[in-house]
């Protein structure tokens, strides 16, 4: 016989009690003056037999059903009674990624492994501990009942979701189960993408499932880009489509479409255009269905409005006039005074972009005019040497001349690029601020085709009046919001308030993000373009990616429930102990009262 | 007490009326209370014959009212009667350490309930011109008073109710032999006490006042809580007398202990009524005036 909850045998110390009162019952202190003793004597003599007795009697069922009820506390397990399975934790590992929701022979895949979660529950016994955990982070836990009824509304997942950490959290809920016996069951596609990670568990055994069904063919959206991400009305959307012949497309932006027509395997899509929408807009790339509709759509998001009208000072150097010339004539800006870009050390207003002075002399009147503009940075001694430019888009780019960006107490580590280890372009409210002039001899960045695009994305999402910016995320990642965000809005329309750093959402969409009563950019969730790819991993690959002393992969749905059930150990002696402890509790009242009634008719 | 529409302090709670004073005071409300009720009694009263006229009184029975010398004469007058046997009475008072004590501080220990007791039962025998003694005992005999019929008596036998008593034992026996000197001629003896003695030498005593051709009425007290062990937790029983301990938990053997005194009432009663005399079983919790009427009741009913 073992025990699942052992400290419950000290309960078995209260055992003691009845015995200790009926040891003690003839030994009380207390004295009381009673004339009439000589008939508490002779009532005494004559009852004290059948008293003694009944007394005996008494405690040794009070000792018993105590000891039995200690005992079933401790829940034992013992061979002694056949049949059925051992208390077991259960813990069904299902995946429900995007893959599943293939659909094959009208059945989709997530219907089958349902089927098989179903078919394990309904082997499970009251006396055993059952959680379903899901791809999407989902833990439940409850009777067989219970689960079953969850798994009913388990949809497929938006995303590839992480079976791995799904299988270890599932490995945690049966190691603190306290039940000897455990399993976990893996129900999966065998969809590569989504074992991409492999796990080791200790000691619990696994089964693992995955139905022999062969993936359909597959069409999806691969990629889905504005691009610029804001159109000053004018933009075009990219996409890139998997599939293995034509299909038709659709772009619409909002409910409106914007254009549609027929694609070829890996052609790329480019839709241009200047709508009339204004603001953020969310738009979608879709695809005729197929038998994996959750990939037929791709989502995006931009900003539509008027450029922003910039300026650029005889201080800020050539490139840089030339540059804004470029974002003019590209309808990305207009000239006006909304933005300046200036050197440091000239005369400087908010908002600009403002460079480092040509000559290490100038520092220390750039430094001035940021404590004057209530920057927190400041220029550092000049250093010379070439050092590569590293940040989105500039790969290639060098920095010959550079003043080291110091920061001062209350600056943001908003680093917009890098020169060797060393922030070179920072932004802040109001304010982006560059490590080197724009001159040959500082910088060939401006020479640079990413130049004109960076410079134009920068003043337009740092400093532009809607500014903003767009995340991409897949359902379930983890996003760090911008710090002004403070509520998020869902593709329904249901707002939220958000802050840090979330889960991006389980469904696919445009969640715009809102400062106040404002959007303030848009987190774009889509599901990972891989998880569109349906290759499935063979047993070998499973067996490499889950490293556990037990392991089974079948395509049997009877192995997998008789390995879930067939931990080795006795059945549960709880509930047999507390009904034969509830009899002796029963016995013990009828001596009693048979007591009382007996002494009355004496 | 004056007024005949007083209420009847005979029908009192004993330990609330015992509350209102003096032993004296309280047993002439008892007795005044207890006459009051024979007025409105069937009975006609004990065997008495017409003496002479007194003034009347508050509180004398409008039964003997001579309403021809009222009508007559204007003047209210008692008729007086006189005893056709001039009876002499003891009363035989148990006085021994069981007899002080009781089972809840709001009733009357026993002694104090029958101190009480004898007192209107003395007071109400010389109300009837009869001879009244007295004779206290515990483990000896402690008060001896010979019966005399005179009102001044009484304030004797009150004043001898505070006499030094409980003692370690009770000999009934010897009290009752002393009695038997005592009266020379038959007489009424009436035992007042706890019976926590031995039956058999007290029946002796009791079989020999009977010879003599003495009544014998005996008073059992007993306190509610000896007759049926209601109250209690666990603890360890001492009797006070003897000081025998008895460990005891009063739930285990209440049944059996009443079954116990049970029998032991019945065995005195049956000792008691082979040999003639009445017996009566008395709680501290029941007014005077049912005492006092058992007592005579089962004086009536003597052969």
């Amino acid at each position: 016989m073992s025990f699942l909850a052992p400290l419950w045998l000290a309960l078995a110390a209260a055992a003691a009690v009845p015995l200790l009162l009926h040891l003690m019952r003839r030994r009380s202190g207390n004295r009381v003056e009673f004339p009439a003793v000589r008939y508490l004597q002779r009532a005494e003599r004559e009852h004290s037999a059948k008293l003694r007795l009944r007394n005996l009697l008494l405690m040794l069922l009070r000792v018993l059903a105590l000891l039995l009820i200690a005992l079933a506390a401790a829940r034992p397990i013992t061979r002694l009674s056949a049949g059925g399975h051992p208390p077991t934790a259960v813990a069904i590992v299902l995946d429900n990624s995007l893959s599943t929701g293939a659909a094959v022979d009208e059945r989709t895949v997530l219907a089958a492994l349902r089927t098989q979660a179903e078919a394990v529950l309904a082997s499970a016994a009251t006396d055993d501990r059952l959680w379903l955990v899901t791809v999407d982070g989902e833990v439940r836990a409850g009777s067989a009942s219970d689960l079953t009824d969850a798994l009913a509304e388990v949809r497929p997942f938006d995303g590839a979701g992480s079976i791995a950490t799904a299988i270890a959290r599932a490995e945690g809920l049966v190691a603190n189960a306290g039940i000897p016996a455990r399993h976990i069951v893996v129900l999966t596609d065998g969809q590569a993408s989504a074992w991409a990670a492999s796990v080791a568990l200790r000691a619990t055994p696994v089964s693992v499932y995955v139905p022999a069904i062969e993936p359909p063919a597959n069409r999806s959206v691969a990629d889905a880009t504005p691009r610029p991400a804001r159109w000053t009305p004018r933009g075009a959307i990219t996409a890139r489509v998997a599939t293995s012949d034509s299909v038709t497309w659709r772009v619409a932006l909002g409910e409106r479409t914007l254009a549609r027509g027929i694609a070829g395997s890996g052609e790329e899509l480019v839709v241009r255009g200047a709508p009339d929408e204004r603001g953020w807009v969310a738009g979608t790339v879709e695809l005729e269905p197929d038998e994996l509709r959750a990939d037929d759509v791709r989502h995006f998001a931009l900003w539509i409005g008027p450029p922003v009208g910039v300026a650029v000072s005889a201080a800020a150097g050539p490139f840089a006039a030339i540059a804004v010339d470029a974002l003019v004539q590209q309808d990305r800006a207009v000239p006006g005074a909304d933005v300046i870009v200036t050197a440091a050390d000239g005369d400087a207003r908010l908002p600009a972009v403002l460079l480092a002075p040509n000559t290490p002399a100038r520092v220390g009147a750039a430094n001035r005019t940021l404590e004057r503009l209530g920057i927190p940075w400041r220029f550092g001694p000049a250093r010379t040497g070439r050092v590569a430019l590293r940040g989105a888009g500039v790969e290639g780019a060098a920095v010959m001349l550079r003043y080291p960006l110091i920061p001062q107490p209350g600056a943001e580590s908003d680093t917009l690029l890098v020169a060797g280890t060393e922030a070179w372009a920072v932004a802040g409210p109001r304010y982006v601020l560059l490590g080197s002039p724009l001159i040959a001899e500082a910088t060939d960045f401006p020479i640079r085709a990413a130049f004109v695009p960076w410079l134009g994305e920068t003043i337009a999402q740092r400093l532009g009046s809607a500014a903003g910016p767009v995340l991409a995320a897949a359902p379930g990642e983890p996003v760090m919001l911008p710090r002004d965000v403070d509520g998020m809005e869902s593709p329904g329309g249901e707002a939220r308030a958000v802050s840090g750093t979330i889960a991006a959402p389980a469904r696919a969409g445009v969640y715009f993000l809102t400062r106040g009563a404002e959007r303030a950019g848009a987190l774009v969730v889509n599901p990972e373009p891989s998880e569109s790819v349906l290759r499935r991993l063979d047993s070998e690959a499973l067996r490499a990616r889950i490293r556990a002393a037990d392991l089974a992969i079948t395509g049997d749905p009877a192995t997998v429930v008789a390995r879930a059930w067939a931990a080795d150990g006795g059945r549960s002696a709880a509930g047999p102990l507390i009904l034969v402890a509830l009899g002796l509790l029963v016995v013990e009242a009828a001596v009693a009262r048979r007591g009382k009634s007996g002494e009355a008719s004496a | 007490m004056d007024s005949p529409r007083a209420p009847r302090a005979d029908l009192f709670d004993p330990a609330a009326l015992a509350a209102l004073g003096r032993i004296e005071i309280i047993a002439r409300w008892i007795v005044d209370g207890f006459i009051a009720g024979l007025h409105r009694s069937p009975r006609r009263g004990f065997s008495v014959e017409f003496a002479e006229h007194r003034p009347y009184q508050p509180g004398d029975d409008l039964r003997y009212v001579d309403w021809k010398i009222v009508a007559r004469a204007d003047r209210w007058v008692v008729k007086q009667f006189e005893e056709e046997t001039n009876l002499r009475a003891a009363i035989v008072l148990d006085v021994s350490r069981s007899m002080n004590w009781t089972g809840a501080p709001t009733r009357l220990t026993k002694s104090a309930y029958a101190e009480r007791l004898a007192a209107a039962l003395a007071l109400l025998l010389l109300r009837q011109r009869d001879a009244v003694g007295l004779v206290r005992y515990d483990e000896t005999i402690r008060t001896v008073i010979p019966p005399r019929a005179r009102m001044a008596h009484w304030q004797r036998i009150v004043g001898a109710l505070g006499d030094q008593g409980a003692g370690l034992g009770s000999r009934a026996d010897d009290a009752l032999g002393h009695v038997a000197r005592m009266l020379r001629r038959p007489g009424l003896v009436v035992l007042i006490s706890d019976l926590l003695l031995e039956t058999v030498p007290v029946e002796q005593a009791v079989r020999t006042l009977r010879a003599q051709g003495h009544d014998v009425v005996v008073l059992h007290i007993l306190d509610p809580l000896e007759r049926d062990l209601s109250a209690g937790g666990e603890a360890v029983y001492v009797d006070p007398e003897t000081d025998v301990a008895v460990p005891v938990t009063p739930a285990e053997v209440r049944d059996a202990y009443r079954a116990t005194v049970a029998a032991a009432i019945d065995e005195w009663r049956a000792r008691f009524t082979v040999v003639g005399a009445a017996y009566a079983t008395i709680t501290t919790d029941v007014p005077f005036g049912v005492p006092l009427r058992r007592a005579f009741s089962s004086r009536e009913r003597l052969p």
